[in-house]
């Protein structure tokens, strides 16, 4: 094509145009903060990891211990935490691994899978927390159910007398975790997907086209 | 990082400062985000650097660097790419060494470079710069009859944009 060899001439040619920069302002350059995505990604992963963490030491929280002694759960919610820490341990090795094997010196390509495949063992953390909070909320569901003092137990919690009966309150409360829970995980996992979306939305799209090139 | 490094990276970067200008010039469309990305890919360039060894050629490795900033790891929307005055944003071309039918087309052509993806913008800026399909290829990760049937395909958008 005439119109791009043309253009690659006058291209050339611009050299002398271009801003120059002093060593001065490139000394200064380098000691900036980057602000790149892998950057983001790594910070936002690190909320992920410890925010849920962080709601053990509010006071509530340890008070709902003690509740879910009362309904009877005291052991499984002692093997689930073990199990959790487990799990967030191995998950964060292996987003270590993934982040560390991110590197500005490879083809785009592969640049662009490396960061889609840490972003998407972070994705995983999250399905896997959300349901570990959907099945923490059950099981508490299942616990009133089951219960025999949850007026006793409900009380201790709330410091309030009530006046309902006790077939009434265990549907009411039953009704309320379940509610809260279903809007708390939807709550958490719409945050989560609406980050990530905007975030590596344009790195998705240039992924796809290179991509679709090599099919 | 030692102090030798410090200089002879800035150093280094400042005798090549153009290839990353001229970067910053294809996928940024005012002087604020050219500034911005520059100060990103220098420091990827500068983070990169120690395992820079040599076994390439400097300017090679910092294509590389400087793409991959502008294509992946840059974060800032690009939105006022369609209503973006031309003249802002390349440097004028001089009047007097091209006639004005050669000039008008230029001036086209480099809107319509402009108007590119970002991957396909990434192809343009290589052959530009002289660089032949093999490192094309590489520097994306496609390959290289790949990347020359991406190129057809981008002379033809080109043609398209050029005469509607």
């Amino acid at each position: 094509m005439d119109e791009l060899d043309l253009l690659k001439k006058d291209w050339q040619k611009k050299e002398d145009h271009l801003p120059k920069l002093s060593y001065q302002d490139i000394y200064k350059m380098i000691w900036k903060k980057s602000s790149s995505i892998v950057k983001w990604i790594l910070i936002i992963s690190i909320l992920e990891f410890t925010i849920p963490h962080l709601l053990y030491f509010i006071p509530s929280t340890k008070s709902g211990f003690e509740f879910y002694e009362n309904i009877g759960l005291k052991y499984i919610f002692l093997s689930l935490t073990i199990i959790q820490y487990a799990v967030v341990i191995y998950f964060i090795y292996l987003f270590y691994k993934r982040y560390k094997e991110i590197s500005v010196l490879d083809d785009a390509k592969n640049l662009m899978q490396k960061i889609i495949k840490t972003r998407k063992t972070v994705k995983h953390y999250i399905i896997y927390s959300l349901s570990m909070i959907m099945f923490i909320f059950l099981l508490v569901v299942i616990g009133v159910y089951f219960s025999d003092n949850l007026i006793e137990s409900y009380s201790a919690l709330v410091d309030e007398p009530i006046d309902l009966s006790p077939t009434k309150l265990k549907k009411v409360v039953m009704a309320t975790i379940a509610i809260f829970g279903t809007l708390f995980t939807l709550f958490l996992g719409g945050i989560y997907f609406l980050l990530y979306g905007r975030l590596l939305k344009k790195l998705k799209a240039n992924y796809k086209e290179l991509q679709k090139l090599e099919v | 990082m030692n102090k030798d490094l410090e200089h002879q990276f800035v150093t280094e970067l400042q005798n090549n400062q153009n290839i990353v200008h001229k970067v910053c010039t294809l996928y940024t469309n005012d002087q604020d985000a050219h500034n911005d990305l520059f100060q990103e890919i220098t420091i990827q360039l500068w983070k990169a650097y120690p395992k820079f060894r040599g076994d390439s050629k400097l300017s090679t490795w910092m294509y590389r660097v400087a793409l991959n900033t502008a294509i992946t790891l840059y974060r800032k929307s690009k939105r006022s790419i369609q209503t973006q005055d031309y003249e802002s944003v390349i440097f004028k071309i001089k009047a007097d060494e091209y006639d004005e039918t050669q000039e008008q087309q230029l001036k086209l052509m480099y809107k319509a470079v402009k108007q590119l993806g970002d991957i396909d913008k990434a192809l343009v800026f290589l052959y530009l710069e002289d660089k032949d399909y093999r490192e094309i290829a590489e520097t994306l990760g496609i390959s290289e009859v790949n990347a020359r049937v991406k190129m057809n395909r981008i002379k033809t958008k080109l043609r398209t944009i050029l005469n509607p």
